[in-house]
């Protein structure tokens, strides 16, 4: 199951013993009674009729009952680590985190790096907030098990798969790099005041404001062996450029090529994506805005629209699709 | 020990010197569709673990995802 139900539909699987993770508004999440579940705040969703905003009355439910057996944990943010050290063999690690907080700018920073990443994968997302209620509001996220919703902590439902299932990560990022300029960062961070272009030591803001970019609609795109990794900014000051996860030393990356039509292009590429078996899926809040999916279908399996996407580390601008065979 | 797979494809035991030589560049060759492959090959590259620590992540990976990497499993003696 990955739909959006009523709170009272959801309330009914939770008393049923029905395994589940939420993505809905606060005021929705607040009222679902104690049980096998964790979620994370968010109202945005991509669902067969189209792009959604839900602000009260119902939540999205993504069933992990049917995968396998289920274990929960919840993480600070000096424990993150455990995330995939204390996931399954085989199996994965649907976690959630929420957006703004030590949780995630560590996870942003170190995922990449936890020894277990590539072999206990985490997947799952950033949870968020109406964009109207930015810096009002903090995103939360809820342990099910005791009703607890936190700040800055990350929740986890490691899914125990069954020997014989096969489990498949994947994305759709509709952006490509461009055939300009290579940008290198010689420290982790996501926010940076300088950078190397073709090798040369520059002023990051500049170089932005130069070619027109501080808009933010197109990410920086990283090449990790030709998966591309996209880096969005999130704000270009005067001397300081934030982003929305972090750049890394040893990694070339370009601005993207930019998007004609997202509705056309993910249609395009979800036709070609294979969905069956999809346990989740979520895609995020910057294809939202910035390709105006609000009531357009694209296709695919439905999923909260988020504030960053993880498949194995931080994504961002990225679809992810989990898949279980 | 040799582990099977389906098709007869194997994952060299974790002695086999093709660990070693995918820690030591190898592994940036391997033609991937693999999402983890490429992100891990990435993290090879960056890192600055001796090679034994990057071939034991290497083979623990192939290990992991053995059924998704039979076209890749096919490259490991000529990398």
């Amino acid at each position: 199951m990955n739909k959006l139900i009523s709170i009272d539909e959801a309330r009914s699987l939770i008393e049923r013993g029905t395994t589940l993770s939420f993505a809905g508004p606060e005021a929705a999440l607040d009222q679902l009674p104690h049980g096998r579940w964790i979620a994370g705040t968010i109202p945005y969703f991509m669902l067969p009729e189209g792009g959604a905003v839900i602000t009260d009355g119902h939540v999205f439910a993504t069933e992990l009952s049917q995968l396998g057996e289920v274990t929960f944990e919840s993480y600070a943010a000096d424990q993150l680590a455990g995330i995939s050290a204390n996931a399954p063999d085989h199996g994965f690690a649907l976690t959630i985190i929420p957006a703004g907080g030590d949780c995630h700018r560590r996870f942003a920073a170190e995922a990449a790096d936890y020894p277990a990443t590539f072999v206990k994968p985490p997947v799952g997302w950033i949870a968020g907030v109406h964009l109207s209620d930015l810096g009002k509001v903090t995103p939360k996220v809820y342990d099910g098990r005791t009703g607890t919703k936190f700040e800055d902590r990350a929740v986890v439902a490691y899914v125990h798969l069954p020997a014989g299932k096969q489990l498949s990560i994947e994305i759709v990022n509709l952006f490509e790099p461009d055939d300009g300029d290579v940008l290198q960062f010689d420290q982790v961070g996501s926010v940076t005041r300088s950078c190397r272009v073709n090798g040369e030591p520059t002023d990051f803001a500049a170089y932005i404001r130069g070619r027109g970019m501080e808009g933010g609609q197109l990410p920086l795109v990283g090449d990790y062996a030709g998966a591309y990794v996209n880096v969005s900014l999130q704000d270009v000051g005067e001397r300081d450029v934030a982003m929305y996860a972090p750049v890394f030393p040893g990694v070339q990356y370009r601005f993207a090529k930019p998007v004609g039509d997202y509705t056309t292009a993910f249609r395009e590429r979800l036709a070609k994506q294979s969905f069956e078996g999809a346990a989740m899926t979520c895609n995020c809040i910057l294809n939202f805005v910035f390709g105006e999916l609000e009531g357009k279908r694209i296709g695919g399996v439905g999923g909260p629209v988020t504030f960053g996407e993880i498949a194995y580390q931080l994504l961002n601008q990225t679809l992810v699709v989990v898949r279980v065979n | 020990m040799i582990r099977s797979t389906t098709i007869g494809m194997t994952v060299p035991d974790r002695n086999s010197p093709c660990w070693v030589r995918l820690a030591n560049g190898g592994f940036a060759r391997l033609k991937t569709n693999h999402l983890g492959a490429k992100m891990l090959a990435k993290r090879i590259e960056r890192s600055a673990d001796p090679p034994a620590t990057k071939a034991f992540e290497i083979y623990s990976f192939f290990v992991k995802w053995e059924p998704s990497l039979r076209e890749e499993l096919a490259q490991l003696s000529s990398l």
